[in-house]
């Protein structure tokens, strides 16, 4: 978390269109920070993992070769091999899907369900508003990551259920956000103009609420994706994810963590957690300042 | 204390109290009408060994055989006489396992924000005087990289290194103080890194404010400054976000606990998901809101002690940028 102020609401109209849009910086070069362009790099390498593990990785995830079992990383095996002999680095490409994607599913939820929530209480306000503010207040009373183990406990351990879950927790927070930028636009010079022009709310809504809000929202959705990355995998080191032999980075940190003699079991998978985290957050970064 | 300020307290109360009995239906109800049916395909399973007559004990004592808004009536009565009901695995009261596992996650995780706070501090610290050829830069980095390692890595790292390499000390002995030690720490370093980004923050906002400028002018050092001046005002809206943070501790104990093999709440939690200990579960989570409410509240009513522009008497005073008071306030911030 930070205290980043978010940024300031502005509709098209209060751009001047006089200049062309090239022309508001004309004396600064573009320069991408180094950083941002490997965290970028990171990103599109994850999702192309995700989207083809077979082309990133050759060996099979889930039938190893006893004879290789507990090799060091090295030429042949990257990140080496694991108790069956299964190559690591296969076993994380292949699971990169689970563990990815499904906190893509949690961020969905969350900017839905907590984004409608905190639309209609900004916009309606009254009672649905307090409604809404109370079952928020709950959400938030809750630590995210117990709420996360009821949920799953109650929908069954699946990875799945696990993004459901993470996506529960992660609600509040949107709607929060959401409420709050509904609540700002709403009260902006142009959006009174709208409202006397006669637009009606519907009209409000689409053209100057959710343009303002979406960047704000955006954002956070690209934070909440590493910490529900982080949440999921979480649940799938305590085993509320699908069962082995899916290969889930948390399942593989677990699973070898009763290996401490073959350190790179825990430290791979940990490593690429910890490097895609961190580039998503970084990612994230530079979307607030934008 | 004026009489605006005691219709505050009692609103916020008020507030609290409401929160933690919705908390109370909203677990009743995510357990009790999602799909599935935990609870009776645990008692029919002959695994577990009930009898007919303990599964139709327990069906008549949960009224399990009534609408489920009958159910929520008569748990929610017990839970305002303070009865959490009986673990369906044990048949032992909720309150007396509470009461057993509280101590040990209570020690950890006060261990644990004792960690947090000491290393946000030092970093913070590090962020406004090393020179920056010196890693300021570096420093400045490291609360964003804390926040990306899983806290059972960090755990993992921890035991591995001082448990198995160096062998110290046992390290999966609860009873030992330097294992309590070194499971908060593993608690407590993603907290840190929360801590420390909101009070460097602060710290540099306040670096460039006017009084700073004429502390330097007198003559104070870099260090006094920050002990003197600084670290004060930055401190406060750093209560906000420990009182949350104070959360993500319980959250986070479920892991640590785990990772290090200690008996508390974190553990009930992992038996009774296993076990769908369902009463269990539930008072848990009504619990961890309890404390959470509580902190948050606490941390409400002590600002105005803690900072004067903040009292009822200040309110007609020139208005001055005040930290975030609320928990609404906090979470949009750091949004």
């Amino acid at each position: 978390m930070t205290t980043t102020v978010l940024p300031e609401a502005h509709s098209p109209h209060d751009a001047p269109n006089v200049a062309p849009p090239g022309a508001r910086r004309p004396a600064r070069v573009r320069r991408v920070p180094v950083s941002l362009a490997l965290s970028v790099a990171v990103v599109v390498l994850v999702v192309a993992w995700a989207l083809l593990p077979d082309v990133f990785a050759h060996q099979d995830p889930v039938t190893g070769v006893p004879a290789q079992k507990f090799l060091p990383p090295g030429a042949a095996h990257w990140f080496g091999t694991d108790h069956l002999g299964r190559d690591v680095y296969s076993r994380i490409v292949h699971g990169t899907a689970s563990s990815v994607l499904s906190a893509l599913v949690a961020v969905g939820i969350g900017v839905v369900v907590g984004g409608v929530l905190g639309l209609v209480a900004g916009f309606v306000g009254g009672w649905v508003d307090a409604v809404v503010g109370r079952t928020v207040d709950v959400l938030l009373a809750v630590p995210g990551f117990l709420l996360a183990v009821v949920v799953v406990s109650a929908l069954g351990f699946q990875t799945i259920n696990a993004a459901v879950a993470t996506g529960v927790s992660a609600v509040a927070v949107f709607a929060r956000v959401m409420r709050a930028e509904v609540l700002k636009v709403r009260r902006a010079t142009f959006v009174e103009a709208s409202t006397l022009a006669g637009g009606s709310s519907l009209h409000v809504l689409v053209r100057h609420v959710l343009p303002n809000a979406y960047r704000s929202v955006l954002a956070l959705s690209v934070l909440q994706l590493g910490v529900s990355i982080l949440v999921i995998a979480g649940l799938a080191f305590l085993g509320y994810g699908d069962p082995p032999p899916a290969s889930d980075w948390g399942l593989l940190v677990a699973s070898g963590k009763n290996y401490p003699l073959a350190p790179w079991l825990v430290l791979a998978p940990a490593a690429v957690i910890v490097v895609v985290v961190l580039s998503v957050n970084r990612v994230s970064r530079r979307l607030r300042q934008a | 204390m004026s009489g605006r300020h005691g219709v505050f307290v009692a609103r916020r109360v008020g507030q609290a109290a409401l929160v933690v009995l919705l908390t109370y239906v909203f677990t009743f109800l995510v357990i009790s009408v999602l799909p599935g049916d935990p609870v009776t395909s645990m008692l029919r399973d002959p695994e577990n060994g009930f009898s007919d007559q303990d599964v139709q004990q327990i069906v008549a004592y949960y009224h399990l055989d009534q609408p489920v808004l009958v159910q929520l009536a008569t748990s929610l009565g017990r839970f305002l006489t303070g009865d959490l009901g009986v673990s369906l695995r044990t048949q032992v009261p909720v309150t007396q396992l509470l009461g057993d596992a509280l101590p040990s996650t209570l020690e950890l995780t006060a261990t644990a924000l004792g960690v947090a706070l000491l290393l946000a501090v030092v970093v913070a610290y590090g962020t406004q005087f090393l020179p920056p050829r010196l890693g300021q830069g570096i420093v400045r980095a490291v609360p964003s990289a804390a926040l990306s390692v899983p806290s059972f890595v960090i755990g993992i790292v921890l035991v591995r290194t001082f448990g198995f390499q160096l062998g110290w000390f046992s390290i999966t002995d609860p009873d030992s103080l330097t294992a309590t030690l070194v499971a908060g720490v593993a608690l407590g370093i993603p907290v840190s890194a929360q801590i420390a980004e909101v009070l460097v923050a602060n710290l540099d906002h306040e670096r460039t404010q006017d009084y700073v400028t004429l502390a330097r002018s007198r003559g104070l050092t870099s260090r006094e400054l920050f002990r003197r001046h600084l670290l004060k005002p930055s401190a406060l809206p750093v209560l906000t976000v420990v009182a949350i943070a104070v959360g993500e501790l319980l959250g986070g104990s479920l892991i640590t606990e785990s990772v290090f093999g200690r008996q508390g709440v974190g553990t009930l939690v992992e038996t009774s998901v296993t076990g769908q200990d369902l009463p269990v579960l539930q008072a848990v989570v009504v619990l961890a809101a309890i404390v959470f409410v509580v902190v948050n509240l606490a941390a409400d009513l002590l600002y105005p002690l803690l900072d004067a522009r903040l009292r009822p008497s200040a309110r007609s005073a020139a208005p001055v940028t005040a930290p975030a008071r609320t928990l609404s306030d906090a979470v949009a911030g750091a949004a």
